[in-house]
């Protein structure tokens, strides 16, 4: 009766208004080139908050709901056609690239879809055990964070295997080949590392806007590569098929939900993992061997990490703040019970439910789009955008530290090694500050 | 096994000593971690260093403007005679790049019924091994051959090797007592590398430079074993749960290099590339880790438990899983015996083979 009580209330009803405000919030910010969403989400919450005697907490955190699960399904159109903002959409671009250029877009993109739709709804059905187990892994975690974090690094640089042809006569040459690619990798997680800790213990970005401070990073380091390799791509964007329906069976669905529930989870729950870093490792451990597999197995895990990180966050008694969205409402969410906790979950269906809706005509819109305008030019606009954006914010300061990150981040494109290294530039002085050895790597630097 | 699998069941292993835990949660030491790097060490070992210096007696180049199955069959073909003759041979073949994202594909395997070593020029493939229809060789008398030996083969992997992108594989063909040829796929790989006598060796080292350097921490009267030995320890055991983890498979380890030559065969329960027997030791280890940082945490009777109720723990996250997997890796084991034995009304589609999604369904994509 309870729980009837609560669902035919009426007063809820303004809650999933905020929440599909929020879902078509997320198609527009999803569609801003090559910003990641917690930058965007901050300044936009920065004009709503000024709404603050009109808004009530829970519908700004519906606002939240709907703009987090939208754009974690959603930003994958762009993303396939236009390249990746940020990390967690790197990790996925290259296969899904791969299916774009075989005129399948649209197929991969309604396979992350489903995927995403898996993550959420095996999040939900997962909501009651959170409750239950997730205290006694924080008590157990919290002390080994740190080493975690090291673990995580460590297998991303030794899981990277050599790549060249090895056909030379001498064993020392394709010794060289093979270990150019794995030289760059390292190379490209040291300097990131080290940016990172530059950026964090001396920021160049006016105080006014500390909160943006590693937007410019990011900018440089994720999405001004990839716009450049578009600028300079002389390849044509080939035919985009419009699948009528597709084969699915089960097996297919939920092995890739589980494997990429497995990475996305991990991912939400320790700090500074991303969604790419955490798939990776999920993919090997579930042994994914499957181009589909993949591309449903990376949806859950970019959604679940997205959705899951916030949703911990709403766990009674927890306090557990993970991802950047958390952080943002940390000042508006006074009081944390059962009733906010299962109402995130309802209204976390119902805005994965609308945005599933709104994936297929979306992705419609995006390929006639690039059918009709040169993706180069599209590049070459998001660029000219990008860059007065973060001036913008960020000022000259903000301008120099993106060309630096940019110079890193064009490494791995280069040199064809994996663009997670670049993930050193929070994964190395997060680590490192969280074993309390931040401020030898800051001596070391001449930082302090 | 994977490598993800290696290094955290290397991981699972360090978690057992007390003291390492204590190490990480009070005095922020990575030592855990070490556990995890040498458990995927061997491969790492193999697959970026042993590779490269590894020499073959025959290589094989095959020209793209002038190819012929036959001459690449037959360069095997001496390699496998040298081995009937000498007692071992060995080939490498080479890929053919024709762009920067274009590639000639072919296919090698050994007939055992017939003895003969078959090749197969296949399609143009691209970086994704997607191959591009119509690119196949037209003439068939180049384009396929099979090459009769004078020996029997003995093989434990009766498949096709697909060449086509990046490196090519290396045979090795050895004679056994028999007087049948093995097929040794990449000879290379789990030798020295994945031998105990490594393991030991590099434990020594390690061992004796941390007992030069490594002072006692403190409350050692806690601990059975002192601090210097946790080292060579957690990295001979970290290292040793690779080889056994991948003995469970079908090709084996050298175990005892330099004193033995040949690998020794796996005990071949499952296969290396399986979904669910990775996940398997990988979900095995994460609980592992779990309950040992839970049990070994620091002053337990001041601090809360994790993990309240062990057997409960157990019962919903170890025993529950396990059995869910186990019902479908055999479930799947015997739906690939029904296959295999031709039957038409067991379910062909196994848990871990190509589903019928994972194949082209729609021809005016392709």
């Amino acid at each position: 009766m309870a729980i009837l009580e609560h669902l035919l209330n009426p007063q809820y009803l303004d809650l999933f208004y905020f929440s599909a405000l929020g879902v078509v919030f997320s198609l527009i910010i999803s569609f801003l080139p090559a910003l990641h969403i917690y930058n965007v989400i901050g300044i936009f919450l920065m004009i709503v908050l000024k709404f603050e005697a009109t808004v009530a907490p829970m519908q700004l955190i519906s606002l939240c709901i709907g703009m987090i699960v939208g754009y974690s399904i959603l930003n994958t159109v762009p993303a396939t056609y236009f390249g990746p903002g940020d990390e967690s959409m790197s990790y996925y671009i290259l296969p899904g690239a791969a299916w774009v250029a075989k005129g399948r877009g649209y197929e991969s993109i309604i396979l992350t879809g489903v995927g995403a739709l898996g993550g959420i709804i095996m999040l939900a059905a997962l909501a009651p055990a959170f409750l239950y187990f997730m205290p006694g892994l924080k008590t157990i975690t919290s002390p080994h964070m740190f080493w975690i974090l090291g673990a995580v690094i460590s297998y991303m640089i030794l899981s990277e295997w050599p790549k060249g042809i090895s056909q030379s006569e001498s064993c020392w040459e394709n010794f060289r080949e093979g270990w150019r690619f794995l030289g760059v990798g390292i190379a490209t997680f040291i300097l990131s590392g080290i940016l990172g800790f530059i950026v964090m213990a001396k920021t160049m970005v006016p105080l006014d806007f500390a909160f943006q401070s590693i937007t410019p990073v990011f900018v440089g380091l994720f999405a001004i590569p990839w716009l450049i390799t578009n600028i300079i791509n002389i390849g044509i964007m080939p035919k985009q098929y419009e699948a009528q329906s597709m084969e699915l069976d089960w097996e297919l669905v939920v092995r890739g939900t589980f494997g990429g529930f497995l990475g996305g989870f991990f991912a939400a729950y320790v700090p500074i993992v991303t969604a790419g870093v955490g798939g990776l490792m999920a993919g090997h451990a579930t042994a994914q061997r499957d181009g589909r597999l993949f591309v449903i197995s990376y949806g859950t895990c970019k959604t679940v990490y997205y959705v899951g990180s916030f949703l911990l966050f709403f766990i009674p008694g927890l306090s557990l703040t993970r991802g950047g969205l958390a952080w943002i409402v940390t000042p508006v969410v006074t009081v944390l019970t059962m009733k906010e906790y299962f109402l995130f979950v309802a209204i976390m269906l119902f805005s994965a439910g609308i945005s599933f809706l709104l994936l297929m005509p979306f992705t419609r819109i995006i390929i006639k789009l690039v059918e009709k305008v040169d993706y180069h030019w599209i590049s070459v606009i998001a660029l000219a955008l990008v860059i007065p954006g973060v001036y913008s914010f960020t000022g000259m300061g903000g301008l120099a530290i993106m060309a630096v990150s940019t110079g890193i981040g064009l490494l791995p494109v280069m040199f064809q090694a994996r663009r997670m290294n670049l993930m050193g530039v929070l994964l190395l002085p997060v680590c490192l500050n969280m074993a309390g050895y931040g401020n030898d790597v800051l001596r070391l630097l001449g930082l302090i | 096994m994977k490598g993800f699998t290696h290094f955290v069941s290397g991981i699972a292993v360090a978690s057992f000593f007390q003291q390492a835990v204590h190490m990480s949660s009070q005095e922020q030491s990575f030592i855990l971690c070490l556990g995890g790097i040498f458990g995927i060490m061997p491969d790492t070992l193999d697959f970026k260093f042993a590779k490269y210096f590894y020499k073959s007696d025959l290589e094989i180049r095959p020209d793209p403007d002038n190819l012929d199955a036959r001459v690449i069959a037959e360069t095997v073909a001496q390699a496998v005679e040298k081995a009937a003759k000498e007692g071992r041979g060995t080939v490498q073949l080479h890929t053919m790049q024709l762009g920067s994202n274009l590639w000639r594909s072919y296919s090698l395997w050994f007939d055992s019924a017939t003895s003969e070593v078959c090749v197969e020029i296949g399609p143009l493939v691209d970086t994704g091994q997607i191959p591009f229809e119509g690119t196949e060789l037209k003439d068939p008398k180049k384009s396929s051959a099979r090459i009769k030996v004078s020996c029997e083969f003995f093989q434990q992997f009766d498949k096709k090797s697909n060449i086509a992108i990046m490196s090519g594989p290396c045979f090795e063909f050895v004679k056994r007592k028999t007087g049948k040829i093995e097929i040794v796929f990449l000879p290379w790989h789990r030798t020295w590398s994945h031998s105990f006598t490594l393991g030991v060796l590099i434990s020594l080292i390690v061992g004796v430079i941390s007992f030069l350097t490594v002072t006692e921490g403190p409350h050692a009267h806690l601990y059975s074993i002192p601090r210097w030995m946790l080292y060579p320890l957690i990295i001979l055991f970290g290292s040793m749960v690779h080889i056994i983890e991948d003995s469970t498979g079908f090709m084996g380890n050298n175990l005892f290099y330099p004193f033995t030559k040949n690998r020794t065969d796996g005990l071949g329960l499952m296969s290396a590339a399986e979904a669910i027997p990775n996940f398997f030791f990988v979900w095995t280890s994460l609980i592992a880790i779990l309950y040992n940082l839970d049990r070994y945490r620091w002053a337990p009777t001041e601090t809360p438990a994790g993990i309240e109720n062990p057997t409960t723990f157990f019962m919903w996250f170890y025993i529950l899983p396990v059995a869910i997997m186990a019902f479908f890796f055999f479930k799947g084991k015997q739906e690939k015996q029904a296959a295999k034995a031709g039957d038409k009304k067991g379910k062909t589609v196994d848990f871990d083979s190509q589903t019928s999604v994972e194949r082209e369904t729609d021809a005016s994509i392709i």
